[in-house]
């Protein structure tokens, strides 16, 4: 019968699977006297593309730029570049590939936090050093691994505490109307959001939390309406960002709106949908990194972008908004690398990430790891947009919610 | 809450949902006709209605034209590629033999292709409106508040609906459409081209799809993902029965109307599974929905 | 003869599967681990769908419950999953029974839309009821683990899910050549025939929907062999329309087809991701193609069914009716 051969072939490799262990690895794989690889990974394709795409880009020419300054103790940098698609088993599977495949020394990738969070346990079994993208990832640095990295952007729960700092310094708000999405995203920068407003006497938060693909705004903006908060903070996405702004445009609502980073990838595109500048009277948008684009000390970053993809940069729409947050991470895994000594390992290299501070001259505040912390920047600006021109408000707001394990 | 509150509720909740609703009938017609004449669901329907945004995005944008010229000529493209889709694709598909699931199938591939096709344009990369259609004033109507585009979306979807009344009961090619649908095999008899009426049939879903776009993209905003409002279509064609045209056209409403009452007196996070509830409860208790005649026996 | 042809495919299979965990990277037998899924997955379909004609589109919830209730026991008690897959393969079936009274009451169109939203329905629970499922955070799960040999990595579980699909497949081809399975045919060519003959087609069809379901739910407890995490965003109905597609293309009611088709599009869903940009594209044309030029599938079972029944009739042994 057929099935015999099934069950010869099947017991087979059951003893093949069981008698194989993983042998022991004398030195880490990935790298040799000359070459250090990175697995590089992010969405470069699908709806999650403008998160990925010319943030990959900003690692790919830092990287490019460090090899033409010789490399790390004359190792240069090589790069397998993978599509997560923005998608958990996509991520899951590129990281495979990456670390089983390509035999890559550390990881360097994820612009999505939800997918990240996916490779987590594969990471920590397969002792790789992780330093994400421009994902916040919060759900794979809290508890913190002694293998992952990531929050260069903004921690997610930093962005709620930091926006709560903000409404409540300069606005000399009690009541603050607060709209997130019913997400992992949204969960965790309400929960700082929360700890951020009872820091402070009197605060309290009125939450609505909608689906990111939700098309009417009526039920929630009149929610908000009617609890009459002095300021309402937005950490939604893009579109159901400009949906609530000409919501609250609509009804007359114009007490101050601040719009966290999450919604602020196309703010000329924002005008548009907005209906125009009308609705942007009392508007306020934040900002991770340290200054405008117009900034002269941003000015490096923009310049090395034209630079290395003059085709690109040539196209409208490009760099997209979120490129400048590639550099940070690449920046810290060449530091890490490099303090790691002349013969890096992967345990030296997560030794030089125990207590570690690094002015990137890209984001709101240095990235700063510490051994009970992995994420790295929790800092953000804020500016009035009027449609037109950006005002920058002075200070930095710095989130206070901190990790405490669960007893 | 207040009465006052709950009162000013309803009216913001109901008149804001009949806006919208009226977007979701306009493509619930639209699945519904081409079920009925076809048998099949489309399931590209919300990547059509994508598609039509998309094209009088880049008339405007791109091409720089204007609006007295982008509608008519996104009306006739996105028409035009529907019809071409059905000659091509669909009837090969029933040519070789495919049936119900193939053609479902197939219209899932049309979905894609034309996702995939909007990325490769790169005008996806950021949620996009169209310039507003007219003045944004708003106008007040008791506690509530609706913008004069509101007004226009209203209006224009009812004058589409009664255009339809009209084509279905005193034209011929109508009424071709009606027969079709009733019984293919003896309106081929009477000599009704079958694939002529189902590209035309196409087409025009196609049409009703591209006007719903070009009026409520300014008020929702359009992403390569947008397609996703389908499924509200068909929650709309399910309750009002997907076999009646008026029953889409007052499904549409009913679904417009309860999102918005579910986010206003439940929760705003159970908007998203409200018409799934309300498709499991209609083909539970009323399959043939709300104007959908007596309960379908399929001849065994 | 259509006999030889199995033997010779299943030989060859059996050759390269044992094969396979001493050539291959750890990412090559993840990418089998999850096709052995994918089979599982697809067998399910096949016999609500292919054998008994009952168009359940809620195939990714059954998967989903069996992800969540295997997960969960694994973290709770770590048993031996052999107890996990067939505690998740039971939950699943018991619910599958349940919605099978939706089958009772509609059919084609009508029973596709109702069981479409259930599934939605059961993806919005997953994603929100957060003690049970750590909602759209994800769901973490620690390994399984088979007397007292823990599977920390796609090599350790590979023996586990091929064996798993194995089984499948043997239980689906038994199913298929018993009573049972007659009496789905009978319910899939005719209620009212098949009440005729004997058979409660109500009954059956519940039966049908409950097996259906404890497939996905074993698949979803051999997906915890391997995966260590799981967010809902993959238990919707794109995951069930893919399966969906693999039944359609490899030929509905033929378990050939399911199994060839769980291979080749869960081959063409990772090679997709190589491509970058043009992905959604080229997947959509593949899709089209194959309805254009091949719609019935690569293998029909129908069709074989009748050739083999014309060929009885005129006298000469026929083939096989898998």
């Amino acid at each position: 019968m057929k099935f015999n051969a099934i069950r010869r072939a099947a017991m087979c490799m059951a003893i093949a699977g069981l008698g194989l262990a993983p042998a022991a690895q004398a030195a880490d794989p990935g790298i040799t006297d000359t070459t250090i690889r990175i697995g590089l990974f992010s969405p470069l394709s699908g709806s999650g593309m403008a998160y990925g795409f010319d943030v990959v880009n900003a690692a790919k020419m830092y990287y490019d730029k460090v090899n033409k300054e010789g490399g790390i103790h004359g190792r240069k940098i090589e790069l397998v570049v993978e599509d997560t698609r923005c998608n958990a088993n996509d991520l899951v599977a590129a990281v495979k590939k990456l670390v089983e495949q390509d035999h890559v020394f550390l990881l360097n990738g994820g612009s999505c936090s939800a997918a990240v969070v996916a490779a987590r346990e594969y990471v920590e079994r397969a002792k790789v050093p992780f330093f994400m993208l421009n994902a916040s990832g919060d759900g794979a640095l809290y508890p913190p691994s002694k293998y992952i990295y990531g929050a260069f952007s903004i921690s997610q729960y930093a962005v709620g505490g930091s926006v709560v700092e903000f409404a409540v310094d300069h606005f000399k708000a009690k009541k603050i109307g607060y709209i997130n999405h019913d997400d992992a995203y949204g969960g965790w920068n309400q929960t700082a959001a929360e700890f951020q407003a009872k820091r402070h006497d009197g605060v309290s938060l009125s939450v609505q939390s909608i689906n990111p693909s939700i098309n009417d705004v009526t039920a929630p903006m009149l929610k908000v309406r009617a609890a009459d908060p002095d300021v309402l903070l937005l950490t939604t996405y893009a579109r159901p960002a400009a949906l609530i702004i000409k919501k609250a445009h609509e009804l007359g609502w114009n007490k101050p709106i601040v719009l966290t980073v999450t919604g602020t990838a196309d703010l000329t595109q924002l005008v548009e949908n907005v209906g125009g500048a009308a609705a942007l009277q009392n508007f306020y948008i934040q900002d991770v990194v340290l200054g405008l684009p117009s900034d002269p000390k941003m000015q490096w970053v923009y310049d090395m972008y034209k630079e290395y993809y003059p085709d690109l940069a040539a196209k409208p729409g490009h760099p997209q908004s979120y490129m400048p947050y590639g550099l940070p991470p690449a920046m810290t895994v060449v530091k890490a690398l490099e303090d790691a000594g002349p013969e890096p390992t992967r345990e030296k290299v997560l030794a030089a990430l125990q207590n570690f501070k690094l002015e990137t001259g890209v984001m709101a505040s240095p990235v700063e790891f510490t051994p009970t912390d992995h994420a790295a920047q929790k800092s953000a600006i804020y500016m009035k947009f009027d449609g037109q021109n950006r005002e920058l408000i002075p200070g930095t707001f710095k989130s206070a919610w901190t990790y405490t394990p669960k007893q | 809450m207040s009465v006052a509150d709950i009162w000013l509720f309803l009216q913001q909740g109901v008149l804001s949902g009949l806006v919208t609703g009226s977007v979701y009938a306009l493509l619930a017609v639209a699945v519904v006709i081409v079920f009925k004449t076809t048998d099949v669901p489309n399931f590209a329907q919300g990547e059509i209605f994508m598609v039509g945004g998309y094209v009088a995005l880049f008339m405007i944008l791109v091409l720089d034209w204007h609006y007295a010229l982008v509608i008519p000529v996104t009306l006739i493209a996105v028409a035009a590629i529907c019809a071409l889709f059905q000659r091509v694709v669909m009837e090969r598909v029933i040519a070789s033999k495919g049936v119900g699931v193939q053609l479902v199938i197939a219209t899932l591939g049309l979905a894609y292709v034309l996702k995939g096709a909007v990325r490769q344009t790169g005008l996806g990369d950021a949620p996009r409106s169209l310039p507003a259609l007219i003045a944004p004033d708003t106008v007040i109507i008791g506690d509530a508040v609706l913008t004069r585009l509101d007004l226009m979306i209203l209006s224009t979807a009812l004058v589409v609906m009664l255009g339809l009344y009209v084509l279905f009961n005193h034209t011929r090619t109508g009424k071709a459409m009606r027969a079709v649908g009733m019984n293919p095999k003896a309106s081929q008899i009477v000599g009704v081209s079958l694939v002529r009426i189902r590209m035309l049939v196409w087409a025009l879903a196609g049409l009703i799809s591209a006007v719903a776009a070009i009026l409520i993209t300014p008020k929702i905003l359009i992403t390569p993902d947008i397609g996703h409002i389908a499924i509200l279509a068909f929650a709309a064609a399910i309750v009002g029965g997907i076999t009646s045209i008026p029953g889409a056209i007052v499904g549409g409403f009913i679904i417009g109307v309860a999102e918005n009452l579910v986010g206003l007196f439940v929760s705003t996070n159970a908007i998203v599974v409200a018409p799934f509830l309300a498709i499991l409860i209609v083909l539970v208790v009323r399959p043939q929905g709300i104007l959908g005649g007596k309960a379908q026996v399929k001849k065994v | 003869m259509k006999m030889d042809f199995d033997k010779w495919a299943l030989a060859a299979a059996a050759v390269v599967l044992a094969v396979l965990p001493f050539i291959a990277s750890g990412y090559i037998l993840y990418i089998v681990n999850l096709l052995m899924i994918y089979i599982v997955l697809a067998l399910g379909l096949h016999i609500v769908i292919g054998e008994t004609g009952q168009f359940a589109l809620s195939h990714a919830a059954f998967y989903g419950i069996g992800i969540y209730v295997a997960g969960i026991i694994n973290n709770a008690w770590h048993p031996n999953l052999v107890i996990s897959v067939l505690v998740a393969g039971v939950v699943a079936a018991g619910l599958g029974y349940l919605l099978g009274a939706l089958a009772i009451r509609m059919r084609d169109i009508y029973l596709a839309l109702s069981t479409f939203a259930f599934g939605e329905a059961m993806q919005w629970v997953f994603l929100n009821w957060n003690e049970v499922t750590n909602g759209s955070n994800g769901y973490q799960m620690s390994p399984a683990w088979f007397f007292g040999f823990e599977l920390t990595s796609d090599l350790r579980a590979y023996p586990f899910t091929v064996l798993g699909a194995a089984l499948m497949l043997w239980v689906t081809v038994w199913l298929s050549r018993s009573q049972l399975g007659a009496a789905f045919r009978a319910v899939r060519e005719s209620d009212v025939a098949a009440q005729a003959m004997g058979v409660n087609a109500n009954v059956i069809k519940r039966v049908a929907f409950m097996c259906s379901a404890a497939y996905a739910g074993m698949a979803g407890g051999l997906y915890t062999t391997f995966a260590s995490f799981i967010h809902p965003e993959s238990l919707g109905f794109w995951t069930t329309i893919l399966i969906l597609i693999m039944i359609v293309v490899g030929g509905i009611g033929s378990v050939r087809g399911a199994v060839i088709g769980a291979v080749i599009f869960g081959l063409i869903s990772e090679l997709l991701r190589q491509v970058l940009s043009f992905q959604e594209i080229i997947y959509g044309l593949i899709l089209i193609g194959f309805m254009m030029f091949a719609p019935r599938g690569l293998f029909s079972g129908r069709r074989r069914a009748r050739k083999a029944a014309a060929a009885t009739g005129a006298g000469s042994s026929g083939g096989t009716q898998a």
